[in-house]
């Protein structure tokens, strides 16, 4: 039998991960954001979390606003539904496409990232938050108890989070010459409209932006981009490799 | 690596906290230790309830051979773990589907019921509609307690389904119920640990129904 099987590194780092998303998560829920739950693989998962979160176990912890969203038009929904500063909370194995195109399409909405799963890993740099239980085969993971004990975990520890008012204010601001997040690296883009001048109006961190696509081919509104000062310099993939 | 709390090292009042570092320590320290209480619990609640589970596991199996279906219920986290049991059933990853459907997810029906004859009745008034004699009703409740899963499983068992409760603390009203012909107690005060195992006694479930099928498939 294998259900309850120990994988306890991974748990391990689970554990650190979940820490410093149950801080980001509090300090968004803080600044007004909403969490939109999705799990596309398993909507059973973006229920539960969403309960969890609007309707507490403990009476008297707060309700915090967490709304799941599925079907066809999960994606769709999420753009339109969604405000710069809200969090994106997934739960999936890596595979699931629907998952990988909403986490891409979220880093240009402005959005905070957390992805929960099992099996192998995510590739770095796909979310901000990145909860994994390495190595478990992702589907029994899902109805052993470990996928809601992640789930669960990230609600308590973020109510801690609550209790400590001085550290719900947002980070300072990094001013640091040779800070990576600062620095003039590529940002992802989502195109909103194009104009026949090369130009397309795009979406960039929540905020809508003009920039120059004439290094681009064949941009249509949904493309995303990599943008850099002003300039496309390449369209991404929708689905990461 | 002292394990020592760092809490004396930050004598700020709590509004003035601003290092986060101490705390992420102590959350974390938090998560290892739910984490071992989780895992610890759901291998106790697996050996306690062994013997019940080949039993039911048995009865479920022979259900399923005859042409019957599971009906899973339960309200709030209760319900999408009702839910994550069907889809384990119906769209396992390995092994056979087999026929289950959620008293959770048609919202038409949930409300219809809930507003012209009370929320007490929501599963029971579904078992009239849906049951036949070889399906087999499961109902999930952390208090024990929910009367909705309480009618399903009494109004079920009048209609000769297996029934099977799952739930918590010290098993509440469901413990007492002769309705119920399984009922798998998750001895916890903790609605989250309780739920973790309800999770791991499922599956187990699961696994038994695929074992049992296949060992008579090829007798």
């Amino acid at each position: 039998m294998t259900v309850v099987e120990a994988p306890s590194t991974t748990e391990h780092a689970a554990a650190e991960d979940l820490a410093s998303a149950a801080l980001s998560l509090a300090r968004r829920f803080a600044a007004g954001a909403t969490m939109w739950c999705i799990a596309p693989q398993w909507p059973a998962h973006g229920r539960h979390v969403a309960v969890e979160f609007v309707h507490p176990v403990i009476v008297g912890k707060r309700a915090l606003p967490a709304v799941h969203i599925e079907g066809l038009d999960t994606i769709a929904a999420v753009r339109l539904l969604a405000r710069p500063g809200d969090v994106l909370l997934a739960v999936s194995a890596v595979d699931d496409p629907a998952t990988a195109e909403l986490l891409s399409r979220a880093e240009a909405w402005g959005m905070t990232r957390i992805w929960l799963g099992a099996g192998a890993r995510p590739t770095s740099g796909r979310a901000e938050h990145v909860v994994w239980l390495d190595g478990a085969d992702p589907t029994l993971a899902s109805r052993s108890g470990d996928m809601v004990l992640l789930y669960h975990l990230l609600w308590e520890l973020t109510h801690v989070v609550f209790e400590h008012r001085g550290l719900l204010e947002p980070e300072a601001e990094c001013t640091d010459a040779v800070c990576v997040t600062c620095s003039d690296e590529g940002r992802v883009a989502e195109v909103r409209s194009v104009h026949s001048d090369g130009l397309v109006e795009v979406m960039v961190n929540g905020t809508y932006e003009t920039i120059d696509a004439s290094l681009v081919d064949r941009v249509e509104p949904g493309d995303l981009l990599l943008v850099h000062a002003g300039v496309a310099l390449t369209t991404l993939e929708v689905l990461p490799q | 690596m002292s394990d020592e709390p760092t809490g004396f090292l930050y004598p700020f009042i709590e509004s003035e906290e601003r290092d986060s570092t101490s705390l992420l320590v102590e959350l974390t320290g938090s998560a290892r230790g739910k984490m071992a209480d989780s895992r610890t619990l759901r291998v106790a609640m697996l050996e306690r309830w062994h013997d019940d589970l080949v039993r039911a596991g048995t009865a479920m199996a022979d259900r399923f051979r005859r042409g019957g279906r599971l009906l899973a219920f339960g309200n709030g986290g209760s319900a999408t773990d009702a839910e994550g049991t069907v889809d384990l059933f119906r769209r396992p990853p390995n092994g056979r589907p087999l026929a289950a459907l959620s008293l959770v997810d048609d919202r038409a029906v949930l409300t219809a019921l809930a507003n012209d004859v009370g929320f007490e009745l929501v599963f029971s008034r579904q078992i009239i509609a849906h049951a036949g004699v070889d399906d087999i009703a499961v109902g999930f409740s952390t208090s024990g307690d929910s009367v909705n899963v309480l009618r399903g499983l009494e109004e079920a068992a009048r209609r000769g389904l297996l029934t099977l409760g799952l739930c918590g603390y010290a098993g509440g009203a469901m413990a007492a119920s002769t309705s119920i012909a399984h009922c798998l107690v998750v001895a916890s005060e903790s609605v989250h640990r309780i739920q973790e195992a309800q999770n791991a006694l499922t599956l187990r479930l699961w696994e038994m129904v695929q074992q049992d099928l296949d060992a008579v498939m090829t007798a």
